[in-house]
């Protein structure tokens, strides 16, 4: 659960850098969508790291969807037949970990879909790669639809929180004891759930505003 | 329905008095635990309104006086609940699973010979200080009965924590770790609820869920 929480966070915070490409204009997100498709090349053929990527994150995926589920069926059977009733702020959202998590997953398959494999979700005039990448006009296409943004910014949301109970988690999970690198720990999760929000949340409204065009 | 509660009661003396209006009426006295009734023997721990111990935060039910109670004069007290912990007769219920934790690793078993003298051995003060909070859980099972996950981290951290810290701790520091997490096995995992830290009347910081993985980790790295 933490390592590869671990990895999903890492992941995270190189898709929100990547995501940010998209506020220097058309030329620098297309051109850095086109770079992925080719990292490593010509040492390694094209697309070879893009793949090797997806498979780590789909697997890591998977075993992070066990893992919760076996916890989950622990959790249950050693909590008794009595519900707890959640306190605080940080409880409630201990709570949320399970079916915010579900949601999470939902976005995912529904952002593939959309900006990745044009399936099911995806704009009228999503283009694939031919081998022009399109993925502002494709971005923009999506983010035009109302319903579709929200969609957007309401998951960076849910994912904010995600990561910031998960983050906390992980401190536990690696038996971080000392202090001060607790508070520095929680601090920097604020940081990352903020950045998650502040940065990915906002494109979609901006598109809608009509910033980013 | 007790007419003559005053806010100076304590919880436990409520149930004294609600017994002794049952036995008055000829009916069978509600069983409870209870032993110092000063807060350091975890004997007593009843689920008040919901919460373990009762609605004033980190305070053993024995401490629980109903003048904070804020206002609360309805209560619904049931035993702690959670199924590591089977109820035996209306409030008691059998905490051995916290007994098999002490019986794995929550002990020293070192030859440690005649009495040293006082200076032989040092120990920081800083040292000292941790390892004395850690020390300070009392056993009583509400970190398990407030957890969503019925886990006992907080509980079994406290123990490894403490132990780990001195020198007589240690010596079987490794083969403590391992023990004690297996004993875990038993209890739910810890999803960072908090929910124990509320409760605890010893008020153990959650940096002991911490000392469960850090001490089993490193059982794990050390080999042997």
């Amino acid at each position: 659960m933490a390592v590869t929480g671990l990895l999903f966070v890492g992941f995270v915070v190189v898709h929100l850098f990547g995501n940010l490409k998209v506020f220097a204009g058309a030329d620098a997100f297309d051109h850095y969508a086109a770079w992925l498709r080719e990292v490593g090349y010509p040492l390694l053929p094209k697309q070879s790291v893009l793949w090797a990527l997806r498979i780590v994150l789909g697997l890591s995926v998977l075993a992070h969807i066990g893992a919760a589920v076996t916890l989950w069926w622990r959790a249950r059977k050693a909590r008794g037949r009595h519900r707890r009733r959640l306190g605080g702020a940080e409880s409630q959202l201990a709570g949320f970990m399970l079916p915010g998590g579900l949601v999470i997953a939902l976005f995912i398959l529904f952002h593939l879909s959309d900006l990745t494999i044009g399936g099911p979700g995806a704009s009228a005039s999503f283009r694939h790669p031919d081998p022009n990448v399109h993925a502002y006009a494709n971005l923009v296409a999506s983010f035009s639809r109302p319903l579709v943004a929200c969609f957007y910014s309401a998951s960076m949301l849910l994912l904010a929180a995600h990561i910031f109970h998960g983050w906390r988690t992980l401190l536990q999970d690696f038996g971080a004891t000392g202090a001060r690198l607790r508070r520095v720990w929680v601090i920097l999760g604020g940081l990352i759930a903020l950045a998650v929000v502040a940065g990915n949340a906002s494109i979609p409204l901006l598109v809608l505003a009509g910033v980013i065009s | 329905m007790l007419e003559d509660a005053t806010p100076e009661m304590s919880l436990l003396e409520l149930l004294d008095r609600l017994n002794d209006q049952l036995c008055e009426q000829g009916e069978e006295p509600i069983a409870f635990e209870s032993d110092c009734r000063e807060g350091v023997c975890g004997a007593c721990g009843v689920t008040v309104n919901g919460t373990p111990h009762g609605p004033v935060p980190n305070t053993p039910s024995c401490r629980q006086h109903l003048r904070a109670f804020g206002g609360i004069t309805k209560l619904r007290i049931e035993p702690l609940r959670s199924a590591a912990f089977p109820v035996v007769r209306d409030l008691v219920v059998d905490r051995s699973a916290l007994d098999r934790v002490i019986r794995a690793g929550g002990h020293v078993d070192v030859m440690a010979g005649t009495a040293p003298d006082a200076d032989d051995m040092l120990i920081g003060h800083a040292d000292a200080e941790v390892a004395l909070d850690f020390a300070a859980c009392i056993g009583c099972g509400a970190c398990v009965a407030a957890c969503p996950n019925g886990a006992a981290h907080l509980f079994a951290g406290a123990k490894l924590a403490h132990l780990a810290m001195l020198p007589h701790g240690k010596v079987e520091r490794t083969r403590r770790a391992r023990a004690v997490v297996e004993t875990l096995d038993e209890f739910g995992p810890c999803s960072s609820y908090g929910e124990c830290v509320e409760v605890c009347p010893a008020g153990l910081p959650l940096t002991a869920v911490a000392a469960v993985h850090r001490e089993g980790l490193r059982a794990i790295f050390k080999g042997k």
